[in-house]
């Protein structure tokens, strides 16, 4: 069974440079790119329209954004090694100090945001992976340690009791934040992992990179669950539906495709680029239908929706 | 074994360089007032050397396409005895080079820098030194190194489909040569004809030119007639006048194409950086050297990733924390990858590399279809369709 997804519309142009990273709120868009402002863009108005600019977030360029749950707390990680916190009033961005006692944070690559905001992880291009509670300062409460391999990727699953990295030499850990502790090993894979995300209810994790397959993993047992082929470049990016039936994943050579995690299949693909397509989100539902955003090295963000019948 | 262009051996005459006068000038007045300051009792014998920028501002110059500076220079003063050791080997150092030029001039001779060093190696200590002070000189007097008499040791390599004269009226005709040269003083070229070159290729790595140079790809390139060129990595200023000698030639025709092919690393845009704009060391200079018209042939992150299943994974090699300090460090400090920056392309190229943390050198392009050669061909002809 296929589904089929329309062209929405898209934010042309948004970057100078490449859009490496997006986050979204139930109302809101936020683009990270090599240029040095975030722009937000509105999604509840069909024409997208820009809501604002964050000029100078990142003197040499922004390579990951993050929102939490609640729209209210962002925070972004530029080329120069530095940490950003946001926050979000009456649908306005502005920086934030909560995140001032963090320390240790310089060689943090990427970063993911507990639902409530409060708690953020990060993995380093050493390989630890730790986490600071931004209710008090951004004091730093866990700092695991892996085998020093380039951490690529991090998501924290929706009930913040998991933690899973992706690293450059294809290994996949996961963390328990209650225990601190590996509660398994991952077998992981062969070439190095770009991405990697829980399922809406934390119940399997994908992960995706250079091997062009998405394995998802029983985050209860460990085990490889399913092998999704299809991709023929670098999978970059992934994004579970709200309801844990799809998952979107974007590649290198500019590929899109939405996965019935039912069927295992690959059920849509677009390619309206040949370009890198560094990041993909969904988007709040509208309605009963579902919708999603790419970006990437074309510089734009585009818009889909699923098709209705009538 | 490269060749020399044997033209080095043209005496520079005095009367009509205004430049050799002035270096001339300047060493009588300096050596005679320290000497004066010997003579004396209590005297204090100081040889004051401008230095040359080292941090401050940098900046694209929009008329010119150089890197410049606005840093104000700073002077450096050495004396005899000085307060220390270290003054007191400076100082002589600076005599001992000061007499080398005046003699250089005197006789009316070139000579290189690896000649002054290997005058008195256990003095300078490495031919670092010999360079620094010599550039300084240059720098303080306010002239080319060329018109000290001396030159640094050829680098660079050329093969192409080029004819030169040289100010010595010797006639080179280097289309049908098989031997590499190394590359002539830009100040010895009198006329280059290379009204059928059709493009001049820059090549990072000594390797991937000599493979080029010995297979005659100057002479069969689907492009046309071309120049292959190669610095050795980071060009020094023979190499880069050289290039810029090509680009203000008279004969060449105006859709000749100067291209650089470098490694997809940090280094690689560096390096394709300082023949574009120029280098931090040699700011004032940068506006005679530098080739605005050079455009980036490869190797692109994009290149390689599209590749990847012909090339195996041994093609991809992860940055080391070096390489990511430099690639921060250059778009932090250098206004070439500003966001308002000449090069935005170059920009996103750095962060890509980052991004991916990978990088690659030229030569896995060997393996691609039609090896290197077919590679280089399409990249051309794509250049030439797009603009």
């Amino acid at each position: 069974m296929s589904k089929q997804y329309l062209s929405w519309g898209s934010a042309d142009n948004v970057h100078p440079i490449d859009i490496f990273s997006l986050a979204v709120t139930d109302k809101q868009i936020l683009s990270a790119s090599g240029a040095s402002s975030i722009q937000v863009h509105s999604t509840t108005d069909p024409d997208f329209p820009l809501a604002q600019t964050i000029e100078g977030a990142h003197k040499v360029g922004c390579h990951h954004v993050v929102t939490d749950g609640r729209g209210l707390r962002a925070v972004s990680v530029g080329f120069g090694g530095e940490l950003q916190i946001w926050a979000c009033r009456d649908g306005t961005w502005s920086k934030n100090d909560a995140g001032s006692g963090i320390t240790g944070s310089g060689e943090v690559w990427a970063v993911a945001l507990s639902e409530n905001g409060q708690f953020l992880a990060g993995v380093s291009q050493d390989g630890h992976i730790k986490v600071w509670d931004l209710n008090v300062s951004g004091e730093q409460i866990q700092d695991y340690e892996t085998k020093g391999s380039f951490g690529t990727c991090l998501d924290m699953s929706a009930d913040g009791r998991l933690i899973a990295s992706g690293h450059e030499n294809g290994s996949v850990y996961i963390f328990s934040t209650e225990t601190g502790r590996m509660p398994f090993s991952l077998s992981g894979l062969v070439k190095p992992v770009r991405t990697v995300a829980f399922s809406p209810a934390g119940k399997l994790l994908a992960a995706a990179g250079d091997s062009k397959v998405i394995v998802l993993f029983d985050t209860s047992s460990g085990e490889q669950v399913a092998n999704l082929t299809g991709h023929s470049a670098w999978i970059l990016s992934l994004a579970w539906s709200t309801t844990g039936e799809y998952l979107l994943s974007g590649s290198f050579d500019g590929k899109v495709k939405v996965w019935s995690i039912d069927t295992k299949t690959c059920v849509a693909t677009h390619s309206e680029t040949e370009k890198a397509v560094w990041s993909v989100k969904w988007l709040p539902k509208v309605g009963r239908s579902e919708g999603f955003a790419t970006a990437g090295a074309n510089r734009s963000i585009a818009f889909y929706r699923e098709a209705t019948g009538g | 074994m490269a060749d020399t262009l044997e033209i080095t051996d043209s005496p520079i005459s005095r009367d009509d360089q205004p430049p050799q006068s002035q270096v001339q000038d300047y060493i009588d007045s300096t050596l005679t007032a320290v000497l004066a300051e010997l003579d004396s009792p209590d005297g204090n014998p100081a040889i004051t050397l401008k230095q040359r920028y080292k941090k401050g501002a940098f900046f694209i110059n929009s008329d010119n396409g150089a890197l410049e500076t606005s840093d104000i220079e700073t002077q450096v003063s050495y004396t005899w005895p000085g307060k220390d050791r270290h003054e007191a080997w400076k100082f002589t150092v600076v005599i001992r080079i000061l007499e080398a030029i005046a003699q250089a001039i005197e006789s009316g001779l070139v000579v290189s820098k690896r000649d002054i060093y290997y005058n008195d190696p256990a003095c300078f200590g490495s031919q670092r030194v010999v360079d620094m002070v010599v550039d300084d000189i240059a720098h303080t007097i306010g002239v080319d190194r060329a018109a000290l008499n001396v030159e640094a040791a050829a680098k660079g390599l050329v093969a192409g489909y080029y004819r030169l004269t040289t100010s010595s009226e010797k006639f080179l005709d280097a289309r049908f040569a098989t031997n590499d040269v190394l590359i002539p003083r830009a100040e010895d070229i009198k006329e280059i004809d290379m009204s059928d070159v059709k493009w001049v290729l820059i090549l990072e790595k000594e390797a991937v030119y000599r493979r080029l140079a010995r297979s005659g790809y100057h002479a069969r390139a689907a492009a046309g007639k071309g120049i292959l060129v190669t610095g050795k990595g980071y060009p020094d200023l023979s190499t880069r006048a050289f290039v810029r000698r090509l680009l203000d030639s008279s004969s060449r025709g105006p859709d000749t194409r100067f291209y650089a092919l470098v490694d997809s690393d940090p280094d690689g845009m560096a390096i394709l950086s300082t023949y574009k704009f120029g280098s931090r060391a040699h700011a004032r200079e940068n506006n005679k050297l530098n080739t605005p018209e050079l455009q980036r042939l490869g190797l692109c992150t994009s290149d390689i990733v599209s590749g990847a299943d012909s090339l195996g994974d041994d093609a991809f090699i992860s940055l080391t924390p070096r390489d990511r300090r430099k690639a921060v460090a250059m778009l932090k400090n250098s206004p070439v990858w500003a966001v308002d920056g000449p090069e935005p392309e170059w920009r996103a190229e750095l962060q890509q590399m980052l991004m991916l943390n990978l990088k690659a050198e030229t030569e896995i392009l060997y393996q691609r279809e039609g090896g290197l050669e077919g590679w280089i061909d399409r990249k051309m002809a794509a250049y030439v369709r797009d603009r």
